[in-house]
């Protein structure tokens, strides 16, 4: 059967249409200015400002006209510099990683935020506060996003990194990251305090001093439920047991995300290991257990001192128990690791059916679906990427807390979550 | 000396008590002599020990004749007196203040005795002296149960004099040296009796040997929780309780692997004990007590268990070690409790009794408490004649060291507050694992 006439035309364009897609990737991106260049220098040699959480706090407490405007001050010093610090590693990563659209335009964002804070004259009252809160605000959206972008480049970039400098960057990206927005959101919360002043005149800002642990379940629960129900087709119960009203002081949107991303792992690990069709059969419970913080209880006969060894470090810790399978030993060491998923297996392909989605072969379906979800929802969380554990890891070791992981092989697995009780780690650098 | 006739062999054994090689021996009356006369000891250490796998173990016990016996015994007859001997010389490297400290002076001598005992062995030709030999291994065995309580008391003692990770590898060398050499003794004396007696199997479950083939994990489980629960109902400090905690197992309730039972019934028998011992403490009087959980795994190549407590986890016992690790150590610098009075006192009373490190002979001791007043030794006033045995403190260290002796682990995590998880995975012996070796 011979092809159309117009085959050969239409080859023709397609040809052409492809070359110069392939020619626009293949452009440089264009260098930073002289000017950029001088004042990203400038902000590099600056000394740090290293702050410990009482201090951020004690912006807050209590909050007034004064104590906001040298927050502001804090924050115009010490963010820019910081910022300047992530578009050095993001410029030092190997060039042709750099060119991966998805670094590039994470590069790109950083260095506008860099320069807008950079080049922002003093805040002198109120007023300008105000104006500079917005904005604030509006780079903080900006770079919602962030990690899901990077993942992806990163997981694009692969072959041109090894892995261990990968899990290094990522560390340090992140970490940078959350220190970077602990002082834009704690400034901004400040703002509105000043408004909405507490009774006490003490704003915690982005503290929690009464953070619920069994209602951030009941949100995160929920979300993963919805998410895993639409991806997977089934979703376990969470079952809740041990101190339930426990509270603590932390900041719930750091709570938020480790709960939500260690609740996906388990969710999708139950629902693969025991209804991977996503039938709608009955599934093994997703077992969580409070334990609060021991008080300083009155002495008993038994022991000589109940108080924790370690005078001043409280910790919540949690454990979150699920049947989905644990995780096989050669997987163990990995599983920590950023460029490491175990989304690439065949289950992940099977769900394709259940989807109906054309995707690259490169990409995973499960991937593309939840992270365009994730995405949509703006929480700046991934899963399937791989990223999950470490992350949480992070978050949970940010303040002093530990994240341990135990796995019965052919069973499931136990994520034990210690997090330290922020009203009295004002040691704690940031 | 060397011996070419049998019955001057049996002679030598009659005429020549335990004491007499004791003093030759005994570092109470130590002469220049014993210094220059350690060649033999010498001799025998350099040798290397000659390491059977298990799985060459279970195979030659299927089909025994009595060649088989007797190449047995005299492997286990000759093998025993070069690790000894491996022992013997960790024990000369240790410091001087260290080997004369109460309790380890008794292990160097028993070290002694036994290794010139089987040094001086005949060779064994005829299943009637494979039958003195197995008599002999029993009571050297007998003899050698007062080894982990009297090394654990003199290296508790001597703890400022070594380094906690000098303390910790010596103990873990002898114990596991230890439960080696048992092993072999053990196996050829179930051995022995299998292919003397022709008996079928003693237990319900198949074994060649001290090896079960078919270990069935739940069985094994419940038979500990039920000798648990079986106990007078005591606790040390509280008095009568009104019943233990009960013990619920899920998971794969089938699961079977071939593995020593005297093992992992040890194991799971001290960790079942402890984990009862923490409920009671932290919930007694305060209404029901929470159940125990106990998750049997079988995964490919291993055999894993879950134990949940709500005990208050590790670090609510008012003790000071910094992480859970610590508890497995003998080092009071590691983990202070192993100098505690009432631990030390409790060490010293069991090492008049000695102590096997089985289930069986905790059991024997709590049903005739009364044993200790027949034998006529006298009691330290502290401690009175109750079913409660007060506690030694070696249970999770020698749990550690028989979990990692074929290669699996024993870990423990805290939800402070809130109960204890334990996390212990034993190899399926003969599977792949070639390379095992006793």
């Amino acid at each position: 059967m011979s092809r159309g006439p117009s085959f050969g035309k239409r080859r023709a364009r397609m040809l052409r249409a492809a070359s110069s897609r392939l020619y626009a990737t293949r452009a440089l991106p264009r260098p930073p200015s002289p000017e950029f260049l001088e004042l990203l220098s400038k902000y590099e040699s600056t000394t740090p400002r290293p702050l410990n959480l009482s201090q951020l706090l004690s912006f807050g407490r209590p909050v007034t006209p004064d104590s906001v405007l040298a927050s502001v001050s804090y924050v115009l010093y010490e963010l820019p510099r910081r910022l300047a610090t992530r578009v050095r590693f993001l410029e030092t990563l190997p060039f042709i990683v750099g060119t991966n659209p998805y670094v590039a335009q994470t590069t790109k964002a950083f260095q506008e935020s860099f320069q807008t804070l950079a080049e922002h004259p003093p805040v002198r009252n109120l007023q300008e506060n105000e104006e500079f809160a917005r904005m604030l605000s509006d780079i903080v959206q900006r770079h919602a996003n962030d990690i899901p972008t990077m993942a992806k480049g990163f997981q694009e970039s692969s072959r041109y990194m090894p892995p261990e400098e990968i899990n290094a960057f990522l560390d340090g990206a992140i970490r940078n990251r959350i220190s970077v927005r602990l002082i834009a959101e704690q400034h901004i919360a400040l703002t509105h305090a000043l408004h909405n002043p507490p009774k006490d005149g003490q704003a915690m800002g982005v503290v929690d001093t009464k953070c619920s642990p069994r209602q951030m379940i009941d949100m995160c629960g929920s979300f993963v439920t919805d998410l895993c129900y639409a991806t997977l087709g089934n979703a376990p119960t969470i079952v809740l047991d041990g101190q339930v009203d426990a509270t603590f002081a932390y900041i719930p949107v750091h709570l938020e995300y480790i709960l939500t991303e260690l609740l996906k792992n388990s969710f999708r690990a139950t629902v693969e290991q025991h209804d991977p069709q996503g039938t709608g059969l009955s599934l093994p419970d997703v077992l969580i257990t409070l334990s609060a913080p021991p008080s300083r209880a009155p002495r008993s006969k038994l022991n000589e001192s109940s108080a924790p060894s370690i005078p001043g470090e409280h910790y919540l810790s949690m454990r979150i128990r699920d049947q989905g399978g644990g995780v096989s030993k050669a997987h163990m060491d990995r599983i920590f690791s950023y460029a490491f998923t175990t989304a690439n297996s065949d289950t992940a392909r099977k769900n394709r059916r259940i989807w109906e989605q054309e995707d690259d072969d490169d990409d995973e379906p499960l991937l593309g679906v939840v992270a365009d979800q994730s995405l949509r929802t703006g929480m700046g969380t991934i899963a399937g990427l791989g990223y999950g554990l470490p992350m949480s890891s992070l978050y949970a070791r940010y303040f002093g807390g530990s994240l341990e992981f135990k796995s019965l092989e052919g069973w499931g697995s136990d994520v034990f979550v210690k997090l330290r009780c922020l009203d009295e780690a004002g040691d704690s650098s940031i | 000396m060397t011996y070419s006739t049998v019955p001057r062999a049996l002679q030598f054994l009659r005429s020549n008590p335990l004491e007499v090689t004791l003093r030759r021996h005994s570092i109470r009356q130590y002469t220049p002599s014993n210094f220059y006369s350690n060649r033999e000891l010498e001799q025998y250490a350099s040798r290397e020990a000659k390491r059977l796998t298990l799985r060459q173990l279970v195979f030659f016990g299927r089909s025994l004749n009595a060649d088989k016996i007797l190449k047995s015994a005299n492997y286990v007859r000759t093998e025993l007196p070069v690790r000894i001997s491996h022992r013997l010389r960790d024990l000369q490297a240790l410091p001087y203040v260290v080997v004369t400290q109460e309790g380890v002076d008794k292990v160097y001598e028993l070290y002694w005795l036994a290794f010139e005992k089987f040094r001086q062995y005949p060779e064994i030709t005829t299943l009637a002296e494979n039958q003195k030999f197995c008599e002999f291994l029993q009571k050297l065995l007998d003899i050698h149960a007062t080894v982990i309580p009297n090394l654990s008391l003199g290296l508790s003692l001597s703890s400022k004099f070594l380094s906690p990770d000098r303390l910790d590898s010596f103990m873990r060398r002898m114990l596991v040296s230890r439960i080696s050499r048992r092993v072999l003794a053990e196996h050829h004396v179930a051995l022995t009796r299998s292919f003397t007696s022709q008996q079928g199997q003693e237990s319900d479950e198949p074994h060649v040997g001290i090896i079960y083939t078919g270990l069935n994990v739940k069985h094994s489980v419940e038979r500990c929780t039920s000798l648990l629960r079986s106990r007078p109902p005591e606790v040390e400090h509280m008095g009568k309780i009104d019943s233990w905690p009960e013990v619920i197992t899920d998971g794969h309730l089938d699961a079977q692997f071939p593995y020593i039972r005297e093992h992992l019934e040890y194991i799971v028998f001290e960790l079942l004990k402890n984990a009862m011992h923490a409920t009671i403490l932290k919930h007694y009087g305060k209404g029901p007590l929470p159940a125990i959980r106990v998750t049997v795994v079988a995964g490919e190549n291993d055999i894993g268990l879950r134990i949940s407590d709500q005990g208050g986890g590790l670090f609510s016992g008012g003790n000071t070690i910094e992480n859970s690790n610590d508890l497995c150590s003998f080092s009071h610098v590691r983990n202070a409790s192993r100098l505690e009075d009432q631990r030390i006192v409790a060490l010293r009373t069991a090492t008049e009794e000695g102590i096997r490190a089985t289930v069986e002979e905790q059991v024997t001791r709590w049903k005739n408490p009364s044993s200790q007043l027949e034998k006529g030794k006298p009691l330290t006033a502290t401690i009175e004649v109750s079913a409660s045995l007060p506690r030694i403190g070696i249970g999770l260290p020698m749990s550690k060291i028989f979990a990692t002796y074929f290669g699996g682990s024993l870990e423990l995590v805290s939800l402070d507050g809130w109960g204890t998880d334990v996390y212990l995975r034993l190899p399926k012996l003969g599977t792949n694992l070639e390379d095992i070796e006793l």
